[in-house]
């Protein structure tokens, strides 16, 4: 592996979460540059810098089941711009759904685009839980004693400029049992419900968008 | 009321719908999200938190989101892009987290959360000449895993440019009987 021919695309509006997070650990044994996705302007300029990447880490939240609207953008513009000749593409997506299947579109989305423009795919590492550690060590998880080793094989993996397999992240991460799913429900609901009264809120009142458009027509009838 | 979503962007297929829909006694309406200054979710939290239900970011999603809180059928009409929809749908989708119930419950034995108004049905088009399996089955399965997180129903339809009349009025009859 060439370290300076290295490309890490932090795919997330947040430089200090946990997709950020996982990117550095990368980083620290792989090397290269890490590229935070811009949220405005043009994209042009991480195409380029893709173009002559020999190895491209994207890491990335999931947004409704997938990655965020702006990686998507880039892939498009990505494949409109192709000069691509068998770059090694790796991705990494994390969500708060404790599941696989929840976020695994991602990496497929990126597997997909792979295959399509000449980029040569070699897997990616599915986290669940992930938004819990809000950027925190991976050795802050939940389910740590599975998922650091695994996420560091991920790694050795990339240095290795080897196919990583699903079963890696699959096998660090089975669903959880009934028990604990009814537990971890009551959790995160009383962790954003008292998030929610902090600031004033009644999590069962009608939606703030429904509310107005009922408050204007009670003014507009008046 | 039925709103429709679209990428125009590499076809016509939202004005289509909704021609194809105008015999329906429910009212249409139709965003191009192509022609609207959409920015992308910045994961900020507010929705979630200290301005609870509301998106605070100023641009044309303010126009989507009344309607997406009111209608009855949300129509997502998107060309299929490695297996996902286009970045301007994708916008869309995102910032939709504003008028998600932001608790989570238990269904099928997985948690899952919902939308802030139950009782929304919720639609995927997608659109693409000569798609393979691999694209078809990631499209099917996004939408398979929107409807679950979010505790909608809806359907998923995959639409080429050789589809006939009697296509499309089945897809519309499923829509407007729903």
């Amino acid at each position: 592996m060439n370290k300076s021919n290295i490309m890490l695309i932090c795919a997330s509006p947040r430089h200090k979460g946990t997709s950020a997070m996982l990117l550095e650990r990368v980083q620290v044994v792989t090397g290269g540059k890490i590229f935070f996705l811009p949220q405005r302007g043009s994209l042009d300029e991480l195409v380029l810098a893709m173009q002559k990447a020999g190895t491209i880490i994207i890491s990335g939240p999931c947004y409704i089941n997938t990655y965020p609207a702006r990686l998507i953008e880039l892939l498009e513009l990505a494949s409109i711009k192709g000069n691509f000749s068998g770059q090694k593409l790796y991705g990494i997506i994390n969500g708060g759904m404790p599941y696989i299947h929840t976020h695994q579109h991602g990496l497929i989305c990126l597997k997909l685009f792979a295959e399509q423009n000449h980029l040569s795919w070699q897997g990616g590492f599915v986290l669940g839980i992930g938004a819990m550690l809000d950027g925190k060590p991976l050795e802050k998880h939940m389910n740590r004693k599975r998922i650091v080793p695994a996420f560091d094989k991920f790694i050795r993996n990339i240095v290795e400029g080897v196919q990583s397999p699903n079963s890696l992240y699959e096998e660090a991460q089975p669903p959880p049992g009934k028990l604990t799913t009814r537990i971890f429900t009551k959790f995160l609901t009383f962790l954003v419900v008292n998030n929610l009264k902090k600031y004033g809120h009644d999590p069962e009142a009608p939606n703030y968008y429904l509310r107005k458009q009922e408050e204007d027509k009670i003014n507009g009838s008046h | 009321m039925i709103l429709i979503i679209s990428d125009d962007n590499r076809g016509n297929w939202g004005p289509t719908l909704e021609e194809a829909m105008h015999l329906s006694e429910t009212e249409i309406v139709r965003f191009s999200a192509d022609a609207l200054q959409i920015k992308p979710c910045a994961a900020c939290n507010s929705c979630s938190g200290k301005t609870f239900g509301r998106c605070i970011i100023q641009d044309d999603m303010q126009l989507l989101l009344p309607k997406i809180a009111v209608c009855r059928s949300l129509v997502l009409v998107s060309p299929v892009v490695f297996g996902s929809v286009s970045h301007h749908i994708k916008k869309v989708m995102d910032r939709m987290a504003a008028l998600g119930d932001p608790r989570y419950r238990v269904k099928d034995g997985e948690i899952v959360k919902g939308m802030s108004r139950v009782g929304m049905n919720y639609y995927m088009v997608g659109i693409g000449d000569n798609l393979n399996e691999a694209e078809c089955s990631a499209f099917l399965h996004l939408h398979q895993e929107n409807r679950k997180i979010m505790s909608v129903k809806g359907q998923t339809f995959i639409l080429d440019s050789r589809l006939n009349r009697v296509s499309l009025n089945n897809i519309v009859q499923e829509i407007i009987h729903e």
